[in-house]
């Protein structure tokens, strides 16, 4: 039997399930609750059936008959493909882990605006069409506001609406370089955007150029537009906190590469970003020294990280974007894991605040060993993907000749290794004296499981991730070939 | 011209409500002027001098008669993402009003901002 | 302080604005893509609305983000909203003569809608504009009666299914033609109801869903006042 799969899949079947549960919904909550996981299993086969594929020749998709640059197309490359395969199993092990976390109506609505993240933040990735990318921004963020107040308590909503504030001043600046952009070049299709923009005079575009980088750079957690972040994070349920961390923020920033690599030359760029994310960086691993609650411990810490990811991509060889990519996804999967952890650390012994969870450790063993083993991961201890994510980053740095920034690198994993080595000394070394304390469900700790073998398995074979961040790190770099394939050869 | 300059007024009406009032519920309206300014902006650009819609309901109308009909396209779009906002907006502030009784946001503020 | 601060920046980004668009003329026709738009919608796509032709057929993709950006507005207002008990508010009824009226135009309202949605190819409107004319009437009656109830879960299912078709619509053209949202219907003769394939049937998957969307969300923020 031959199998027809095609990038569609990853936005459609998602919107479908999406459509479809208020109305299993009416049929069993049991439905509710499995279809999500079915969906997301069907989604990672796809991502990885295609996958050869995809670094073998992109699959450009074109939707509704119409060839680009007159439809809209979806563009399956390397880079794609990558990320994609990502958010797919993040959110299968979001899943799981949810299906015995969230256990508060409406279950429905939950999954319904899970189904929709997931569609809106692979839609980011996959399309090749910069309203249509606007369209899925919104998508990703109008569900993010939604969950963050999913939990009903006053402090949900009040991250909610200042997320919801941010969020939407973000949405209006992209839109208008969008205006703009659409004035100068009269088309939408990001490839065909590129060939057009070197009529368009430099003072417009150097407007265009800051009016996303502000936009997206809200989403992406750029330092100073991310005091979102660490209020939405800490309030949204747990799995969501994961989900951020693991593909909204992922899907922005590939947004904005995208953007800068594709649309405009990368050197009056990357400057800029390497400044930014050393500020992001500094700032958050400084703020999230400070924190008492864990859960904003962790936020600040994935600005952090960020901030390093940006500082990758803005040395814009080869190798740093490699890296970034490699630190991308090694961060994805360690924070989902710190999130899911600490998540049950907080429900357990009901206390936000570090300095209460003194002894949990002992009390939950597995729960404490995944957090410690987290802990050591994100901090770039060997053998964990932490260690091969900066040190890859260490040698692409060495090579552009950047010394401050390897002493940079350095410094903020000393930093990390206080703040987050305090939290596991806590849950050790004290005993826990409080009531009795549930089982921590065994979909949780399989969820946790997974993600652990994740890091430890990439930790001993880095070269299986790095060989596929290569051919993707040289899709965004290399433009010419983009615009070949993304506009079908025309 | 004129059109240009009334769109980038509403935007910067727009932000100045969000940015300065204390009220929820005026921030928001805020944020819908912002929407507002953006859309006509957009539609302004599309705009062709003595050109009509871009509808063929005769026959003697050729597409050389007809202003850019994609902005408008999109501007549909961006107007019900507008309206999306403004309802969980709406929603959240209900929710904030529940806990609080005010609609201040500075007696709001219990997370750092 | 704080609003003279608000006001200055504000000023330097309107200056900087109005400079920017200045270079931007005013009325000059700048088309490219919307050129070959405007020449080949009626033979390609048997719409002569060209904004239909390009929110339902070329850019049909925006359009399915759009249907379930509203979706998503009315899910994230349930969840949001969900539990809350009402608050009493005081039972004043309508005058007579503004409940009659509002019973009259009911359903010449919901009629309006409809014709908008269904005639999406040939004039301006379609399933956004058609949707939220009929959400007009719902509101209406909704201020004129107190007592007036829509019924929550067929909305629901309205919803769903209609989105369920868009979906299937796409996949169809996926599995029929080459790719997702394809044309498989015969374009027919231009300016006549049954013509341009398919996009008068996702108008009106779309009009639907909207209307009920529109209708659920405003009957969401209204129990929480009843």
């Amino acid at each position: 039997m031959e199998l027809n799969f095609s990038p569609v899949h990853f936005i459609a079947v998602p919107l479908f399930a999406a459509f479809l549960l208020p109305l299993l919904g009416r049929v069993s909550q049991k439905l509710v609750t499995l279809v999500p996981g079915v969906v997301l299993l069907y989604l990672s086969v796809v991502a990885i059936t295609l996958f050869p594929q995809a670094y073998d020749t992109p699959i450009v998709e074109i939707i509704a008959g119409w060839r680009p640059p007159f439809g809209i197309t979806l563009v399956f490359g390397p880079l794609a493909a990558f990320l994609v395969t990502m958010i797919t199993l993040i959110g299968f092990v979001v899943w799981l882990y949810s299906y015995r976390f969230i256990i508060r109506e409406p279950l429905e609505k939950y999954y319904m605006l899970f189904m929709l993240l997931i569609a809106g933040s692979t839609g980011i990735i996959l399309t090749g069409d910069i309203f249509n990318l606007f369209v899925f921004l919104e998508i990703t963020a109008i569900a993010a506001y939604s969950l963050t107040a999913f939990l009903r308590d006053h402090n949900g909503a009040e991250a909610a609406f200042k997320y919801l504030l941010i969020g939407s001043f973000a949405s209006a600046f992209v839109l208008l370089a969008i205006v703009i952009l659409y004035a100068n070049v009269g088309t939408l299709n990001m490839a065909d955007i590129a060939l057009r923009m070197g009529d368009v005079p430099d003072k417009i575009k150097l407007t265009i150029m800051i009016l996303f980088i502000v936009g997206l750079g809200i989403e992406a957690e750029l330092f100073p537009l991310n005091g979102w972040a660490p209020d939405a994070y800490s309030q949204a349920p747990s799995p969501i906190g994961a989900v951020f961390a693991g593909i909204v923020v992922k899907a922005a920033v590939y947004a904005l590469m995208r953007v800068l690599f594709t649309l405009f030359d990368l050197p009056t760029s990357s400057h800029f970003l390497v400044v930014m994310g050393t500020i992001t960086l500094l700032v958050a691993e400084m703020s999230a020294m400070r924190q008492q609650q864990i859960k904003r411990m962790l936020a600040f810490s994935s600005i952090g990280q960020m901030g390093l990811v940006l500082v990758a991509f803005g040395l814009g060889t080869k190798e740093g974007i490699a890296a970034a990519l490699f630190l991308m996804f090694s961060h994805a999967v360690i924070k989902t894991m710190l999130f899911f952890s600490a998540g049950y650390l907080v429900f357990f012994s009901g206390h936000k605040n570090i300095s209460d969870l003194e002894g949990m450790g002992r009390e939950k063993p597995w729960t404490g060993f995944f957090f410690s083993l987290g802990a050591l991961a994100i901090i770039g201890l060997p053998p964990f993907s932490g260690f091969w994510a900066k040190f890859y980053l260490l040698v692409s740095a060495a090579n552009a000749s950047h010394i401050f920034l390897i002493a940079l690198i350095l410094f903020s994993a000393i930093i990390e290794a206080v703040y987050y080595l305090r939290v596991v000394g806590r849950l050790y070394f004290k005993k826990f004296n409080d009531i009795e304390i549930r089982k921590t469900p065994f979909t949780g700790l399989l969820a946790m499981g997974i993600l652990a073998i994740v890091t430890l398995v990439i930790g001993v074979y880095p070269d299986f991730i790095h060989e596929l961040v290569l051919p993707a790190a040289n899709e965004l770099l290399d433009k010419a070939a983009y615009l070949q394939y993304a506009m079908i050869g025309q | 011209m004129i059109y240009y300059i009334t769109s980038i007024a509403l935007i910067l009406i727009g932000m100045y409500a969000v940015l300065v009032k204390k009220n929820l519920i005026k921030m928001i309206i805020g944020l819908s002027l912002v929407d507002g300014g953006l859309h006509l902006l957009f539609i302004a650009i599309g705009y062709v001098d003595n050109k009509t819609a871009p509808i063929f309901s005769k026959e003697s109308l050729t597409a050389a008669d007809m202003v850019d009909p994609i902005p408008q396209a999109l501007v549909l779009t961006a107007i019900v993402i507008g309206l999306a906002v403004t309802a969980v907006a709406l929603a959240i502030i209900i929710r904030l009003y529940d806990h609080h009784k005010t609609l201040n946001v500075n007696k709001i503020r219990e997370l750092k901002w | 302080m704080r609003k003279i601060i608000t006001f200055l920046f504000l000023a330097i980004l309107g200056y900087y604005m109005v400079n920017l668009m200045n270079q931007i003329p005013f009325g000059e026709d700048r088309m490219n893509v919307g050129r070959y738009y405007l020449e080949n919608t009626v033979s390609e796509t048997g719409s002569v609305n060209t904004v239909t032709s390009i929110v339902v057929s070329y850019r049909g993709f925006d359009t399915l983000g759009e249907v379930t950006v509203l979706f998503l507005a009315a899910t994230g207002l349930g969840a949001i909203l969900f539990d809350k008990r009402g608050k009493k508010r005081r039972k004043q009824h309508a005058s007579s003569l503004v409940r009659t009226t509002s019973k009259l135009l009911y359903p010449l309202i919901v009629l309006l809608g409809a014709y908008v949605f269904v005639h999406g190819h040939l004039t301006p409107g379609g399933g956004f504009q058609g949707g939220a004319i009929i959400a007009t009437g719902v509101l209406m009656m909704y201020m004129s009666y107190r007592k007036f109830e829509t019924n929550h879960k067929a909305l629901t299912i309205i919803e769903s299914v209609a989105g369920l078709t868009f979906i299937t619509l796409g996949m169809t053209g996926l599995i029929l033609g080459q790719t997702f949202l394809e044309n498989f219907l015969p374009l027919g003769t231009p300016n006549t109801l049954l013509s341009a394939g398919i996009i008068p049937i996702i108008y009106s998957a779309v009009g639907f869903k909207v209307g009920a969307e529109l209708t659920g969300v405003l009957d969401t923020l209204l129990k929480t006042i009843r």
